[in-house]
């Protein structure tokens, strides 16, 4: 994706002068912009996987904080020599922390929080604020402050403008300077909060960052899977706007199996389910739970029991269906030779239906990169088969984090305020 | 009758775009329209969930209801949706307001001016307005006048104005009336509407041209022999004597509706999927589109008016004999011509336009004729192969549908035609929305995609120039042939095509 520097280089201003130097700059060196009556944007940034492969001399800098396609090949490669399977997801907070075991002292330019994506740009926030925490821990805390203009494809920029502003230092730098950031964000536009990293970190910098009604957005698949559960339900139950990266990046599984029930001829079979499969990539459990609980709430289905199964990694559930028949559920890891960027992406589904007076349906959807050999075998001569192939959407996470803002959303997605605590129950604890 | 079970999976799916506090004033709110169309469309939003909390809608008009009464007229008028949805009419109704307004009275728009005010407080929609224009087509240029001098359009981001059909009589009043409005807001904030485009079938055009490759290579006239846009209305002129003397099929039918799939049909590629590369596009086309002889109009138009027919048993009158039309009327009720289109694509590629109303059916299709096999290697069933044909039915029955030949079973080599057929009941099983549910979400949105842009509507009038000047001048050289009411038209419309050794299509 290209991106956008900002229209000035960032001043570096002690922390203390942050918000005069912004009034200075509204008042006198944007004459004539009012700013964007948008959104304050505040991100949470620490890009550990990033700052590591750059200081082992894995990748190149500067470090720039926006998903790129060299660090995940990087990283796909360096999983063997941490000892972790090759089915690790890149941004499986596990591979970060064992890069960080390995020895390197190579240094780049940061310049994270200086870069705008352009997907989120054209949503023209008012001010960037990002914060972004340093390997080295004892470093002190460092502003930023940059004015920037989105300047839109085909010219004729607008005079709506932003501001970006920077922090950057060591976490308890960082800590000390979370009083500088409420006075910047004011209560005149809503302000989102995206954490982007993993949510196993100091939950007291989450709970600084993203108090209500800020409008949360995490990623359930960067995280202990039952810690990232609870964060999203709890959020959720406290009514808390909060959206899911994990959740969004399920779109064209749900849109699929939704397609494959759209013609009349299919839609009876719903109501007859027997069996559902799911093969997911890796240990971490939780996009396919996600997409067991969004099913299982849509087609009204009470869970009776979950357990793990005998081989490692898996998940068996029972639930029953309205008319009181039982849906059997197993969710399994599988390898992959490619992982995908994020943990625990969907490789197939099975759907098994009895609908009466008609011979079984057995609905199968493979993911596009890879086989579902597991789910394609036994026991299905018999029934009228379907089998479609899910598309990878050519989407990162600032461009899904740009669709969320696109969008407008101010609460909670619904289903997936219904799916997660169904989700978090069906986890074996 | 078995009942349609909604996909459960399917609820929730669509990410639809999220409509600003809004308050929505319609003006002409005694009218047929609001209670016919408008305000259904916007309680069907509102049952989707995809109106914010924070709307109103605003009718005026200049009988003196309040704000009950409108509410109960338009409750009546929703009566058997509300006995489906109460808890939701209750909801919804509680947005529903009315100021009497003559938009001619200057005082009365200050006053309109402060119940909008109030109504931002009351509602908290914060300014945003969409002003919808219902009122009898003289009233559009000074309602603009109106809004604007009492400052309701001042502000280019939060005011929209939409504008119902006909923009205009003719090419000279539609250049005036474009004058007019865009002097009183900006384009951005015009949206002139025509239903048709808020069709999914019509949309579907797009679609099906633009994200298929197996269609956009052989959409040209290298391999399309001919295009056939149909428009045909069961019905007769109904209640609508008053208006449509003055209209006719041409005016009412064949300027916008017909006009705006032949825009889709034969438009260039757009670059991105924006409303302004869209409407980029559809301008283009429209302002290389020519009648197939625009010196001698007559001979490539007919016109027809429906008389008499039916059946003993359910008799129809004739257009002569309907409520309030003048026993001598020349105005047509059918309308069949030929179009060019002089560009790369379409040269020598003969379009064909036909409506009319009280035909045998209610349909709307594009047809797409394919060339000929340069060769005929084998004996067809019926004589001569059938060249290959795209049908996109617009109405009803929405779907497509491709016709090619095919080895007819047996020892011989003989071919025969046979369908491959692609249809929404099958394939979604939804009813699609009503098209003023689009629009209006998309006008609320401020999304004019799906709205003509002023060069589009001016580039549309000009096309018919020609057949409007001659229907003014000298009438008799473009008759007015009698049809029997549901026949296809009159004969005249027949030797049309029969003169090029082609056929209307019979659906």
């Amino acid at each position: 994706m290209s991106t956008q520097l900002t229209l000035q280089a960032p001043l570096d201003v002690p922390p203390a002068e942050v918000y005069p130097y912004l009034d200075r700059l509204w008042d006198h060196g944007l004459e004539g912009s009012t700013g964007a009556a948008t959104f304050t944007l505040l991100i949470w940034e620490p890009s550990w996987l990033e700052q590591q492969m750059v200081r082992i001399g894995r990748i190149d800098g500067p470090i720039r904080g926006l998903e790129r396609n060299d660090l995940l090949e990087a990283a796909r490669l360096i999983t063997a020599d941490c000892d972790l399977p090759f089915s690790t997801a890149p941004m499986d907070p596990r591979l970060a922390w064992k890069v960080g075991q390995l020895a390197g002292q190579h240094e780049a330019q940061d310049l994270r929080g200086q870069f705008v994506p352009n997907a989120i740009s054209v949503h023209t926030p008012r001010r960037l604020i990002t914060l972004v925490p340093t390997l080295d821990a004892g470093r002190p805390l460092e502003t930023m402050v940059a004015a920037y203009c989105p300047l839109p494809d085909e010219g004729g920029a607008g005079a709506a403008c932003g501001d970006a502003i920077v922090l950057r230092g060591g976490m308890e730098a960082l800590r000390q300077g979370l009083p500088l950031i409420q006075p910047l964000i004011g209560d005149d536009l809503p302000c989102w909060v995206w954490w982007n990293s993993s949510l196993d970190e100091p939950p007291e910098m989450l709970e600084a960052l993203a108090p209500p009604p800020r409008r949360l957005v995490i990623d359930t698949s960067l995280g202990h899977p039952a810690r990232c559960l609870d964060v999203l339900v709890a959020r959720i139950e406290a009514g808390q706007a909060v959206n899911d990266l994990n959740w969004l990046r399920l779109r064209s599984w749900r849109e699929s199996l939704a397609m494959v029930f759209d013609p009349p001829s299919r839609r009876d079979a719903l109501a007859h389910v027997v069996q559902l499969d799911i093969d997911v990539e890796g240990d971490h459990p939780v996009k396919g739970l996600l997409l067991t609980a969004w099913m299982a709430d849509r087609l009204g289905w009470h869970l009776i029991d979950s357990s793990t199964t005998e081989e490692p990694g898996g998940i068996n559930a029972e639930f029953q269906r309205t008319d009181g028949t039982t849906v059997r559920f197993r969710q399994m890891p599988v390898p992959v030779g490619v992982p995908k960027a994020h943990p625990g992406a969907i490789v197939g589904l099975r759907l098994i239906c009895e609908p009466p007076d008609r011979p079984p349906l057995c609905v199968i959807l493979c993911s596009e990169s890879g086989g579902c050999m597991r789910l394609e075998s036994g026991g299905m001569a018999a029934m009228e088969l379907v089998e479609e192939v899910v598309p990878l959407p050519e989407e990162n996470e600032e461009m899904e984090m740009a669709r969320l803002l696109g969008g407008g959303h101010d609460t909670t997605n619904p289903l997936l305020a219904a799916s997660a605590p169904l989700a978090a129950t069906i986890l074996p604890r | 009758m078995t009942t349609l079970l909604t996909n459960p999976l399917r609820v929730g799916l669509r990410q639809e775009r999220v409509i600003t506090p809004q308050c929505i004033v319609i003006f002409g709110a005694s009218g047929d329209l609001t209670h016919r169309k408008l305000v259904p469309a916007l309680f069907e939003l509102f049952r989707q969930r995809r109106l914010p909390s924070e709307f109103a809608v605003l009718g005026c008009a200049r009988r003196p209801w309040s704000d009950e009464e409108f509410r109960s007229k338009m409750g009546a008028a929703l009566a058997d949706e509300i006995a489906d949805h109460p808890s939701a009419w209750e909801q919804f109704s509680q947005g529903l307001f009315y100021e009497p307004v003559d938009l001619q009275q200057a005082d009365h728009l200050v006053r309109l001016g402060q119940r909008l005010e109030g109504i931002d407080r009351l509602r908290a929609t914060r300014g945003n307005r969409t002003f919808y224009l219902s009122v009898s087509p003289e009233f559009y240029g000074s309602g603009c006048r109106a809004l604007a001098a009492a400052g309701l359009l001042a502000d280019a981001e939060r005011s929209r104005v939409v504008i119902e059909k006909p923009f205009g009589r003719d090419y000279g009043s539609a250049q005036q009336l474009n004058k007019v409005v865009q002097a009183c807001a900006k384009e951005s904030q015009v949206f002139r509407i025509d239903h048709y485009l808020g069709k999914e079938t019509v949309q579907n055009i797009l679609v099906m041209r633009f994200a298929n490759t197996i269609f956009e290579p052989i959409w040209n006239r290298n391999y399309i022999a001919n295009v056939q846009i149909t428009a045909a209305e069961t019905v007769g002129v109904e209640d609508r004597a008053g208006y449509y003397e003055g209209s006719g099929a041409l005016r009412d039918m064949v300027q916008n509706h017909l006009t705006q799939i032949l825009a889709l049909t034969a438009m260039e590629p757009p670059g991105r999927f924006d409303a302004e590369a869209i409407r980029n596009e559809k301008a283009k086309v429209l302002q290389a589109a020519r009648l197939a002889n625009e010196e001698e109009p007559w001979k490539c138009c007919v016109r027809g008016q429906y008389s008499s027919g039916g059946s003993r048993a359910r008799p129809l009158s004739g257009y002569r004999q309907e409520p309030g039309v003048n026993a001598n009327s020349t105005t047509e009720t059918y309308v069949a011509m030929k179009l060019f289109i002089n560009n790369w694509r379409w040269q020598g590629v003969p379009f064909y336009l036909r409506t009319g109303k009280r035909l045998p059916k209610r349909l709307s299709e594009v047809v797409l004729t394919f060339r000929q096999a340069p060769v005929h290697l084998f004996d067809a069933a019926g004589g001569a192969p059938t060249p290959n044909q795209l049908i996109l039915r617009i109405q009803p029955d929405e779907g497509a549908e491709i016709k090619f030949e095919v080895k007819a079973p047996g020892s011989g080599m003989r071919s025969r035609p046979v369908d491959m057929g692609f249809s929404y009941d099958d394939s979604f099983g939804e009813p699609s929305d009503e098209g003023y549910v689009r629009l209006l979400a998309d006008a609320m949105l401020g999304d004019p995609t799906l709205y003509t842009r002023s060069d589009e509507v001016e580039a549309a009038w000009r096309l018919y120039t020609p057949l409007l000047e001659l229907i003014e001048e000298a009438p008799w050289q473009l008759p007015v042939h009698p049809y029997e009411a549901r026949t296809w038209g009159p004969a005249a419309a027949d030797s049309l095509l029969g003169d090029d050794g082609l056929g209307w299509r019979r659906p």
